[in-house]
Order: C-alpha cells, then structure tokens, then sequence
C-alpha cells in the first residue's frame, strides 16, 4: 500500500458513508426508518438482498476455495433461484398485505405472540452472534495484511458501519449498498483481468480455461448422490433450497431489504432477479480464484500465503528449516512452469495423449507442492503455538497485494471494507427493528408516539453494533467460538423455517402446537449439535421437518382433547 | 388467482440451462 492507494481506501469509505448519512435523513417516523417508506424499486432491493448476502468473507475466501479446492463450491448456490420463486409466490405478498414491519409479526396474526416472541428471540439469538464474527473475520485478514491492531480495525469497520445505520436506518443502508456492490464487483473483475493478461502473452483466454479444466479445477457439477458431502447437486438443490428458503424467507436481515420495496411487484421482481444473478455472480469470484491459480503456474506462488504469520515464523529458530522448504519449493516451481507450458502446447495441438501425459506430470508436481506446503505449516505451527495455519482466505488478498497496480489495491481493500460494511449495515438494521417492533414495542412500551419508537430504533442499532464489536474482541481469543458462530445459522434456522412454514402452508397447525413443537424440535438439534456427529447442513432439514410433524401430531392430540371434552 | 408465471418459469430454465452447461464442462475434462 502506497499514498495513492491509502487516499482511494480513505476517499471512497468517506464517500460512502457521507451519501448514506445524507441519503438517510429524513427518517423521521418509525415508516421510514424501518421500511424506508416502502420506496425502493426492483433494482435497489435486488443489489440490497446481494449486497447483504455477500459479505467480505465471501469475496476473500471464495476465490481462495477455487484455488485450492475448485469450482464446486459453486452447487451450493443451486437452490437459491427455486427459493426466490417459492417466496415470490408465497412470502412477498403476504408480507405486504399484512404490511408487518418485521417478519415475526406476522407470526402473531397467524399463531400468537408466544409463537411470534419466540421466532424473534431465536433470530435475535443467532443473528446477534454472527454480527460480531461478520465485522471479525474481514478485520482479522485487514488488520494483518494493512498491518493494523485488530481490535481497532474491528471498531474502525463497527463505527463506520454505526454512523449511517443509526442515523438513517434502511433507506441508508439501501441507498449504500447499490454503490457498495457496485464498487465490489467492479473491483473483482478487475482483479480477475489482472490475473489473465500476467499470464505469459501467447496463452489466450480459452487456453486458460483448458489448463484450469486438464488440472481438474472445474469439477462444476457433482451428479453422485450423498447428502452428507457438501458439495454436490442433491445437496446444493435440496439443502440450499431449505437453508435459502430460511435466510431469505424467515431471516429479518434479507426480509427488511424486500419489505421496503414500493409494491409487491417490485419486491418480486428483486427476488427473482437475485435468483437469475447470484450463480453466475458466484461463478464469476469463484472462476476469479481459478485465474489466480493459472497464474500461479507460470509465477513463483509464496508457499505460504498469509506473509504476516510467515515472517514472524522467521523471527523464531525454526527460520532455517523454512528457508530450506522455501528453496525446495522454488526449484519445484522452475520444473512446474515447463511443464505447464508444454501442457498448453499439447492443449494447442489438442494431442489428447500429450495433454494426458502433461497432466500425470503436473500432478505429481502439484503432490510435491502440497507435501511441501504442508511442511511449512506444520514449521509454523510449532514456530507460533496457537497459529491457525489455514491460508486460503489470504490467497486472494496476497495476489492482489503483490501484483495488482498501486491505486487498485487500495481499491480492491475497499472492496473487502465495502463488503464487510454493507452485510453488517443490514444485520443491525434488522436486529434493531426486531428488537423495536417484536420485543420493545409490542410487549416492554406498548403506548409510546413514533418519535420516541425511532428513537429507540437509534439506540438499539448502536447497542447490537457495540455488541458485535465487543463479540469480534472476545472471538479474537477462542478460535472454538468462531467454529460454533460459522454453524449457529444452522442451529436455529430449521426451527424458524418450520415455524414459517406451517404458517404459510399448514392451516391445520395452530398456536399451541406449533410452540411446544418449535421448543423440542430446537431441543432436539442442540442435543444432535453436542452429543451426535451429524452434518451440519442437515440440521435444517431435521429441525424444519421435526417442527412440521410435531406441529401435526400435536395439533391432532388437542383436537381430540378438545373433541372429549365437549362431549 | 397469470402475469407472474412467466417470470417463474424464466428464473428456473435459466437455473436448469446453466446446470446443464456446468454439467457438460465438467464431463469435458474427465
């Protein structure tokens, strides 16, 4: 990072945070600040549900998943597109008819407050927790890579998010997240292109794209059925439907951007374009990480990407043994390029004997690689007891440091900022309007005026923002809690979605059922998370059925009850 | 209950063709 790239960074967060501070006043009523007056258009719901959805972790790691692992990460996102469609039909219109101001308080007119208070403590639950890790983990690579305090970068991005989301409430953070992703995705691409025009001048794009398929980077589609394995088609389309059904459907940080759409057409309308844009958005970052790996055939790669935790490992006496792993690794490197290069000359001459014998070759290279990669880690883990030598979220942000231009780096480290600002901008909005309306309002102060709801609104937004940094604080110190934030969604979110959706579908279902249902079910996936080694990604498929057939059972026991006793 | 169902329908033939032709690259290199 030069001058340059420091006033582009500084510019462009003072920027944003000036037009939403701007755009957002004028919120005088509890309307405005919670639903900003129902005034945005197809658009702007649509890049707010992105933005929202795509936080800094997702534009760092991503492109470090590719690298490592390949495009498969890609299937996860197959049942997106069919959970916009079920929501159109069913979700948008009933939230507008109802014109609730959170997705909870519709539970109320449908079941009854306990039904309503539950649904909104579970959300507050989880959300409330993953807000800190949201403003932690981008801190975490930013503070190392700028060279930063973290706990200082944590409150830096918690301020800066602070300032426009207490005062403007969600038109400011709608207003923002246009130019927020826009500026993201601009700053992507870039990147992406400066990977491809460093490669060696004779190798065209299509080439690329060959050698990243010869070395077996683009296992796109996954067809063998096994519901335990992340990342295939079966799960992708069914896991992804219910867990997006849940996140866009039940969670109040997507359903407050679609609430504040003008009608329900226009609220529809930003679903479904969401549904059309995210998979090929998420093969563009994801094929992003794809071009730095081809890239790194022809370039010396750093055998460990996150250099920060590298040169402090040098500081210790376990320097030696990694200069000598580092100097292996370079004299793999010089084998690996004329390798690679006489692979694109097989793929030129479309030999498929050639390209089979060129890619035996670089595989065993790339196993070489690995070994000695490994080595190194294992080094600075003894080196630096506690370390996590996990490096692929710094692939990207390593690439970018080294090779990109003065001027885009201080651009694309806005990009991670951006990201991390706009998806912690819409948690907090939404963490305060449930805590407002589902909590406050509606069982601690029934009988106050909008002056005084907005301004507890104000106060509730900066008290979940305070919290969040305080959490990222104490996450910094217990890698654990990280471990179990990453999977609280899935903890409580089958419990919601079963809840909503016997609400939307099971009219049979009523108030008492569904509560002591939501309760054993939720009973049930806490005892499966400590004491069973069931997959994660299921939990939202066991506690969203569990509620459904326990809501049916019970509800068929009070009827019974009900039935003798009139007799 | 007519003018969204086209919509619908668009969002999941576009889902079903982009499977399709990930599923084809992939077959491609194996």
């Amino acid at each position: 990072m030069n001058s340059i790239d420091w006033i582009i960074l500084f510019v462009t967060l003072a920027l944003i945070v000036t037009y939403g501070t701007i755009k957002g006043r004028g919120s005088k009523n509890i309307d405005g600040y919670l639903l900003g007056n129902n005034s945005l258009p197809w658009w702007n719901v649509c890049l707010s549900i992105m933005a929202t959805q795509a936080s800094a972790i997702t534009f760092l790691s991503t492109p470090g998943q590719a690298y490592e692992d390949g495009m498969r990460f890609l299937q996860f996102y197959f049942g997106l597109p069919l959970a916009m469609v079920i929501l159109s039909v069913t979700a948008v219109p009933l939230y507008h008819r109802l014109k609730v101001y959170t997705a909870y308080e519709y539970l109320e007119s449908r079941f009854d407050l306990k039904t309503r208070s539950l649904a909104a403590f579970l959300f507050l639950m989880l959300r409330g927790l993953s807000v800190g890790i949201t403003i932690y983990a981008p801190s975490l690579i930013l503070s190392t890579m700028l060279d930063w305090n973290i706990n200082l970068t944590t409150i830096f991005i918690g301020s800066l998010v602070m300032i426009y989301t207490v005062s403007g409430g969600t038109k400011a953070v709608s207003m923002t997240q246009k130019y927020q992703l826009t500026i993201i995705m601009v700053g992507m691409i870039i990147a992406g292109l400066t990977a491809f025009y460093k490669l060696p001048k004779n190798i065209s794009f299509t080439e690329a794209f060959q050698l990243a398929g010869v070395m077996g980077k683009l296992n796109l589609v996954d067809i063998s059925f096994d519901l335990t394995e992340r990342y295939n088609i079966w799960s992708g389309l069914i896991g992804g439907l219910f867990l997006f059904m849940s996140y866009f459907g039940a969670d109040q940080s997507q359903v407050g951007r679609y609430l504040g759409g003008k009608s329900v057409g226009e609220s529809r309308l930003g679903l479904l374009f969401n549904g059309l844009l995210k998979v090929p958005m998420q093969f563009i970052i994801l094929y992003i990480g794809i071009l730095v790996f081809v890239f790194y055939q022809f370039h010396q790669a750093p055998v460990f990407h996150n250099q920060s935790l590298k040169d402090k490992a040098m500081q210790t006496e376990y320097a030696g043994a990694i200069t000598a792993l580092e100097s292996e690794y370079d004299k793999v490197f010089t084998k690996k390029r004329n390798e690679a290069e006489s692979l694109v000359d097989a793929i030129r001459k479309d030999d498929p004997i050639l390209i089979e014998q060129g890619r035996k070759s670089m595989e065993i290279i790339q196993g070489t690689e690995k070994e000695i990669r490994s080595k190194v880690k294992e080094q600075i883990a003894v080196a630096i007891p506690g370390s996590n030598t996990l490096d692929k979220d710094y692939v990207f942000i390593t690439f970018v440091m080294a090779y990109l231009p003065h001027g885009l780096i201080g651009l694309l480290m806005a990009v991670v900022f951006m990201a991390a600002m706009s998806s912690t901008a819409s948690e907090l909005n939404a963490l305060a309007s449930t805590t407002t309306v589902d909590i406050y309002k509606r069982s601690i102060k029934k009988d106050g005026d909008d002056y005084h709801y907005v301004k507890s609104s104000k106060w509730f937004t900066a008290g979940w923002a305070i919290f969040g940094m305080m959490f990222a604080s104490i996450a910094n110190q217990a890698e654990n809690l990280i471990q179990f934030v990453n999977i609280v969604g899935s903890i409580f979110y089958g419990t919601i979605l079963g809840i909503f959706l016997s609400a939307f579908y099971l009219k049979y279902i009523k108030s008492n059922a569904i509560f002591i249902a939501a309760i054993i079910a939720e009973g049930v996936i806490l005892y499966c998370y400590f004491f069973t080694k069931v997959a994660f990604l299921l939990y939202n498929i066991i506690g969203c059925l569990l509620v459904v057939l326990l809501g049916f059972i019970f509800q068929y026991i009070e009827n019974q009850n009900t039935k003798k006793a009139s007799r | 209950p007519s003018k969204w169902t086209s919509w619908y329908w668009f969002v999941m033939i576009v889902l079903a063709v982009q499977i399709v032709a990930y599923l084809l690259i992939t077959n491609s290199f194996q």
